[in-house]
């Protein structure tokens, strides 16, 4: 995915000069072709991602469009208050691009994964929160909302799912409807797991790649239904509790850090979110109706 | 003392007093640092969003109040309207906030801040070629304690803005907490050009404000918490966030028309 970042932004930043990136020491090498055509808009800054919010915030004050990058606990979770107040408050518009976020870099333990992000950045007043889970969810997604004078979040993942899904910003989409008296609602890369489960089962999925703001109206349809968010991290579940009236059921992460290693695979199997033992969440809900 | 520093510290007790909020003593140490700012950088009170204008940023928003009566002295507004200060509809906060007071560039109050977005928009200033205008941020050594002061200042140094000029508040407001002895040799060791000078001198400050520098540029200005009132610096802590009473106002004005330090 963040190869479909470089090449959208490479495309954006020929028409758009106002474009300027500032990373921390992460993807760098990537974007080492924009780094060459455009040596004044590209700062590999340092290691110090509450200073690169902050520039970035002061670099949007005088109509600079600003991409802050880096990896995903150290840009939202240490940098969140330069977010709230640099940003937010200020009316200082930009773009937090994260990468590694959930448990993308599952190997390198409790200190890199991150899963309070989306959460976290969506209870911030007029911050929009995005989690494309696809490559053609981030193109589209990033060529509507990179411009939008907003603080704007995008939460990238190495792991994209290859399912084509409608993107409209703002609006979730229902994958599948056989009418069922089970709905399960997701978001990001996840997706793919949570296909898989509920392939020849009988329930609905209504997928979300905006978390904020959420697509409310599509939710209340699917009020009569018990509704399962299936997420491998905090956020999508209180954006969907917002509707009032519903019953909702949250099928994710433990109240615990995962103090193990291995593949984001051993990670999602660790806490019940592989495939199989997804299917059987999924099976108990329905035998529960 | 200025007169014009002791008129704005006689609003700063008569706006603090009435409407009892206020970090007074930080104002106080501050007047001299805005007046020579305010007399030495471009700006235009009339059209404080001139594209040509320098750019302010006071990092240690707590004390807004000084910024406020400077502003107004400037001619950004009438200082009567300065008088709601901390109340619920005025444009005076207790901490700056850039959507409401004419003037004010960035919404500061959560230490360690200003001088991030500072840098931002220093490196904003370069890209877009304004190679006449720069950009000013006052800290506070109090503030200096949060490690984003000096993240930012070693970004500054390392993307060589020297259209950049920190100035350090050295009022020594931490000195029973966390201490920073020889701020200069900080400032240097992070690779700024370095001057210090004392902060209630007008004169001295402006010499030091409109210089400029290949590097970025850091002037310690060494003042006195409460400065103008014997009574503040005799004991600033517990006057820090204590607006005084009427009768206390009186006393202290007596302070500050003797100049007793």
């Amino acid at each position: 995915m963040r190869k479909q970042f470089k090449e959208t932004i490479m495309d954006l930043a020929a028409c758009d000069e106002r474009i300027c990136l500032l990373f921390g020491d992460v993807s760098v090498y990537l974007f080492e072709d924009f780094k060459n055509r455009y040596p004044e808009r590209f700062y590999n800054v340092g290691i110090c991602e509450n200073t690169i919010v902050s520039m970035g915030a002061g670099l949007s004050s005088l109509g600079f469009i600003p991409f802050m990058h880096t990896i995903t606990p150290f840009i939202t979770e240490r940098s969140f208050e330069q977010i709230k107040l640099d940003m937010c408050y200020n009316s200082f518009g930009g773009n937090i691009v994260s990468c590694g976020a959930s448990f993308d870099y599952s190997w390198d333990g409790a200190t890199h994964h991150c899963y309070t992000d989306l959460a976290i950045l969506r209870l911030l007043p007029g911050m929009e929160v995005i989690q494309p889970g696809s490559t053609k969810e981030l193109d589209c997604l990033l060529r509507s909302q990179y411009n939008n004078g907003k603080a704007t979040y995008f939460r990238l993942s190495d792991y994209p799912h290859k399912i084509d899904v409608p993107v409209q910003f703002g609006k979730g989409v229902v994958l599948k409807n056989p009418g069922s008296k089970l709905t399960v609602m997701t978001a990001g890369p996840l997706l793919a797991n949570v296909m898989e489960a509920c392939r020849d089962l009988s329930v609905n999925v209504v997928y979300f790649h905006t978390l904020k703001p959420i697509d409310k109206e599509l939710i209340r349809e699917f009020q009569n239904t018990k509704i399962l968010v299936i997420h491998d991290a905090f956020g999508l579940y209180e954006a969907v509790c917002e509707v009032p009236n519903l019953s909702v059921m949250y099928g994710g992460l433990p109240d615990k850090f995962c103090s193990c290693y291995g593949t984001l695979a051993d990670a999602r199997q660790s806490i019940g979110l592989d495939p199989q033992a997804l299917r059987g969440l999924l099976q108990q809900k329905l035998s529960q109706i | 003392m200025n007169p014009l520093c002791k008129k704005i510290r006689a609003e700063i007790l008569k706006i603090a007093t009435k409407s009892g909020h206020g970090h007074v003593p930080s104002c106080f140490s501050v007047v001299e640092i805005l007046c020579a700012i305010y007399e030495t950088i471009k700006h235009d009170p009339k059209n404080p969003k001139w594209e040509g204008r320098d750019i302010f940023i006071l990092s240690k928003g707590h004390a807004s109040l000084a910024l406020y009566c400077v502003l107004a002295n400037f001619g950004y507004f009438e200082i009567e309207k300065v008088y709601s200060f901390g109340g619920f509809m005025s444009d005076f906060g207790c901490h700056p906030d850039r959507t409401q007071a004419p003037g004010v560039e960035v919404s500061t109050g959560s230490l360690g801040h200003g001088i991030g977005l500072a840098v931002g928009i220093a490196l904003g200033l370069r890209l877009k070629k304004h190679t006449s205008r720069r950009v000013y941020v006052v800290i506070g050594d109090g503030e200096s304690n949060e490690g984003s002061v000096w993240e930012a200042v070693m970004v500054a140094t390392n993307l060589k803005l020297d259209n950049l000029t920190v100035i350090y508040d050295n009022n020594l407001s931490h000195g029973r907490g966390l201490q920073i002895p020889n701020p200069a040799e900080r400032f240097k060791a992070f690779g700024c050009d370095v001057a210090e000078v004392n902060g209630h001198d007008t004169e001295e400050l402006k010499k030091e404000i409109i210089k400029t520098s290949h590097k970025v540029r850091a002037i310690i200005a060494h003042t006195q918490k409460g400065y103008g009132c014997r009574t503040f610096c005799l004991d600033h802590y517990e006057w820090h966030r204590k607006s005084p009473n009427a009768e206390e106002c009186e006393i202290l004005m007596d302070e500050l028309d003797e100049e007793a330090i």
